[in-house]
């Protein structure tokens, strides 16, 4: 049985109610985008197939889950085994950006994985579409603070996008399916030793195409 | 008439007319009491056994016995408040000051071609509620159904169907032509009912606001659904909520007075959900048309009476029930509500509703759907046990034995917490929410466990579950499991037949037999045993994270281990003398049971 099967690469999407986290996975899956989304109770998730790097097809199986606090009661069973992580936030609600810490906390916790210390993260920041004086203030600054702080630990790739318009969605969840794989591969090869190189080489080729769409 | 009273009267002692609003004044302050100390109860967290006194409260207001029920509602004081309630609302053209606006909501009410895009006459800053209020549902009549038939918009103003929907228009409109004949059958053999107790539907007033007292019969009518312009008022009547009201009189809107303006967490959340509770019903979708066309109006830019109704509504719950706050799953509560009712009504019915018949559900901890998914789990475990063999796993697909169910709860209860926490909004297609709406008002919570297990039932004997049912164990089948389960009730079109299967013995799955005391009893339980489990749990807490991962991990989950293991819940006992099993039923399940046992201690 276990011979048929593909990669399956479980990613995690996390971040405050509202700033787009159902509306980010219907894009990416569907191609679509929807006023009509209603608030996400309890958890959700949808399969993509999809081929990355040298041609290997994986699956990516992305759990939608609900933006409200007390919630996360409920949806921890399925943290684990996550490949990825994906931590969101809205460009035009700070707290949404403040909270990502948290988020990554309460996920290390609960989804109990084996290398909290080098675990793939990946931080969205969504709605780039809205008109610019709604967002946040010097934006750039304070994410850059959040995510070059070596003691606070978000250092980990960015992308800035809008799943109303589509943009820059494909191109981070491709990088999302190559950090899952990464770690999946690291996971089956029994919880070895990190490979840091990897994931340095991630961070140095995102931040240029981060900076690159010039939000 | 006389039966309605001559029931009442030994339960509601006629007061002298000036406290009106009292029906027993004993019974008031009993129950006040009984409302500070809940509130009390929650306000401090590490008590934790509030809980287990609310579910005791469920079994004393609304007892299952058709005789006993709490239909202290209809005394004549009361009867003498809901006329002149009923005349606020509902006789138009009367009493309104405006002939104009009266004249215009009986057009709508009787000719209605398709549901008219909300009307914006009323000016945002003039709220008074006591406005005439738009009715919001299309009545049942011959004309009406053929209209809405050719419209995109169902009788509640929701899209028939969309991508999000698990059926297309057509299969929709196939189904609404026969369903549509039906509740015109349903709601004549209503008006006999009506009549047959003195509550005859007047021509000008075709909405009734009292209805015959719970009985067996009228139990049969409910099960078989409340006409649809008739349930707000039947809803807000057999949930008792004429009582609640009259028992708080003015309090809705001295809280929305005192909320008016304030900005916190719970506001905040709110605002961001109101346009995310029901975008795609015309009264709380500013942006769709009546031909169904999304208008490309700036997003929010006008909002509907609806979406300000269900803003003040929210606000005011969470001020009210602080344990609770706003919690979301309580929009599309409220949310539907409004449809049928005016916001003061939709707010008690709220309170009704987190106070006594989901109690917990929405708190802060979500200590209730905990519990009442430890209660569904192992009422499949006793009456599905099938579904038990392939769902009773970890999200790893590791087994759960008996001791482990509560603290392990298996994945699907992911599913199954959010049918419990929106009452099925959102997740079957309108009508057979209503139709479950309807008696889970009248019924009490025995109603979503139920359906719950109708629906997993349903699931189960789906030839399309095949894939999942063959290959038990293993985490992939666990996923294909959960989806099934949570795209399969969107299917769910034939409300009638859900509700058939349901509680029919002969052709059905006779979950009808699974009583209030049942779940009275096992939730009881359940509370009791996540209780012993979360001491524990907090026990481990107090190690720092490091001290923790490294015990769980050098002693192989011991740790863990000693968290998992509760009591195990007794079924047969106390349910064996409440059943009722039909011969060719518990034939049938005894072949069943020998069949899994024979297979079970053969592999």
């Amino acid at each position: 049985m276990s011979s048929r099967k593909k990669t399956l690469l479980k990613v995690i999407i996390l971040g405050d109610s509202g700033v787009g986290k159902t509306s980010l996975m219907q894009q990416f899956v569907n191609n679509k985008f929807s006023h009509q989304y209603k608030a996400t109770i309890g958890a959700d998730f949808l399969t993509k197939e999809i081929i990355i790097d040298n041609n290997k097809p994986v699956t990516l199986q992305i759990w939608d889950t609900a933006g409200q606090e007390r919630f996360q009661s409920l949806g921890v069973a399925f943290y684990r085994g996550a490949d990825c992580c994906v931590l969101c936030f809205d460009v035009t609600n700070e707290k949404s950006l403040n909270n990502l810490t948290s988020w990554k906390d309460e996920f290390l916790v609960q989804s109990n994985v084996s290398n909290p210390q080098d675990f793939p993260f990946i931080i969205i920041g969504n709605k780039i579409d809205v008109d610019d004086s709604k967002k946040i203030p010097s934006l750039q600054k304070k994410l850059h603070n959040i995510t070059h702080n070596q003691l606070g630990g978000l250092n980990y790739p960015v992308f800035e996008t809008s799943a109303k318009d589509s943009i820059n969605v494909e191109a981070a969840f491709e990088v999302i399916a190559k950090m899952a794989l990464q770690q999946e591969e690291l996971n089956a090869a029994s919880g070895g030793d990190v490979n840091d190189d990897y994931n340095d080489a991630i961070n140095i080729h995102l931040d240029g195409e981060s900076s690159g769409c010039g939000c | 008439m006389a039966t309605t009273q001559s029931t009442n009267s030994e339960e509601a002692p006629i007061t002298p007319k000036k406290s009106s609003m009292l029906l027993d004044p004993n019974e008031y302050n009993k129950s006040d009491n009984a409302a500070n100390s809940h509130q009390r109860n929650d306000s401090s967290y590490s008590r934790n056994f509030s809980l287990i006194d609310m579910y005791g409260e469920e079994a004393a207001s609304s007892p299952t016995g058709p005789d006993s029920n709490d239909h202290g509602s209809t005394s004549d004081e009361q009867l003498d408040y809901q006329m002149l309630q009923s005349l606020d609302e509902f006789s138009f053209g009367e009493i309104s000051t405006d002939h104009n606006v009266s004249q215009q909501t009986i057009t709508q009410i009787r000719d209605t071609p398709t549901p008219q895009p909300p009307q914006h006459d009323e000016d945002d800053d003039d709220e008074d509620r006591l406005e005439i209020r738009q009715q919001y549902v299309i009545p049942t009549s011959m004309g009406n159904e053929t209209k809405i038939l050719n419209s995109p918009f169902d009788r509640y103003g929701f899209r028939k169907s969309s991508t999000h929907h698990g059926f297309t228009l057509e299969e929709y409109n196939d189904w609404f032509k026969e369903y549509s004949e039906y509740s015109y059958r349903r709601k004549k053999k209503w008006e006999l009912l009506m009549k047959s107790h003195g509550l005859p539907i007047q021509e000008d007033d075709p909405v009734p606001t009292r209805f015959p007292p719970k009985s067996d019969k009228v139990k049969k009518m409910i099960r078989k659904g409340i006409p649809p312009e008739w349930r707000g008022n039947a809803w807000f009547f057999y949930a008792g909520g004429y009582d609640k009201l009259n028992r708080n009189a003015g309090v809705y809107h001295q809280i929305v007075e005192n909320t008016k303006n304030i900005h916190n967490k719970d506001t905040e959340v709110i605002e961001r959900d109101l346009h995310r509770t029901f975008p795609d019903n015309i009264y709380f979708n500013e942006s769709i048309d009546a031909n169904g066309n999304t208008l490309t109006v700036p997003l929010h830019s006008k909002e509907t009476p609806l979406i300000k109704s269900l803003r003040r509504v929210l606000i005011a719950f969470a001020h009210y029930q602080p344990q609770i706050g706003y919690c979301q799953s309580l929009n599309f509560l409220a949310g539907l509500l409004l449809l049928f009712m005016e916001e003061e009504r939709a707010f008690w019915m709220l309170v009704i509703l987190t106070e006594r018949i989901i109690p917990k559900v929405h708190s802060a901890d979500l200590e209730g759907v905990h519990t009442d998914q430890g209660v569904l789990m192992l009422c499949v475990k006793e009456y599905i046990p099938q579904l038990w063999s392939i769902l009773g796993t970890t999200f790893e697909g590791e087994r759960l034995s008996d001791d482990q169910i509560l603290s392990k709860l298996p994945p699907v209860t992911l599913v199954t917490s959010s049918w419990f926490m929106s009452l099925f909004v959102g997740i079957m297609p309108t009508e057979t929410t209503l139709r479950i709406w309807d008696i889970l008002w009248c019924e009490g919570s025995k109603t979503v466990f139920r359906f719950s297990l109708t629906i997993l039932k349903l699931c189960l004997d789906n030839p399309e579950f095949d894939g999942a049912k063959h290959s038990p164990g293993g985490e992939a089948d666990q996923i294909e499991l959960f989806q099934f389960v949570q795209n399969f009730p969107k299917k769910i079109l034939d409300c009638s037949n859900l509700v058939d299967l349901c509680f029919k013995k002969i052709g059905g799955y006779g979950f009808g037999s699974l009583s209030q005391d049942e779940i009275n009893k096992c939730r009881e339980f359940v509370s009791k045993q996540r209780e012993m489990m979360n001491y524990k749990r907090r026990l481990s807490t107090k190690m720092t994270s490091e001290e923790r991962y490294t015990l769980m991990n050098s002693s192989d989950g011991q740790l863990d281990g000693n968290n998992d293991i509760h009591d195990v819940y007794g079924f047969h006992r106390p349910i064996m003398g409440g059943v009722v099993w039909n011969r060719s039923i518990s034939n049938k399940m005894k072949k069943t049971f020998a069949k899994r046992n024979s297979s079970r201690s053969s592999t």
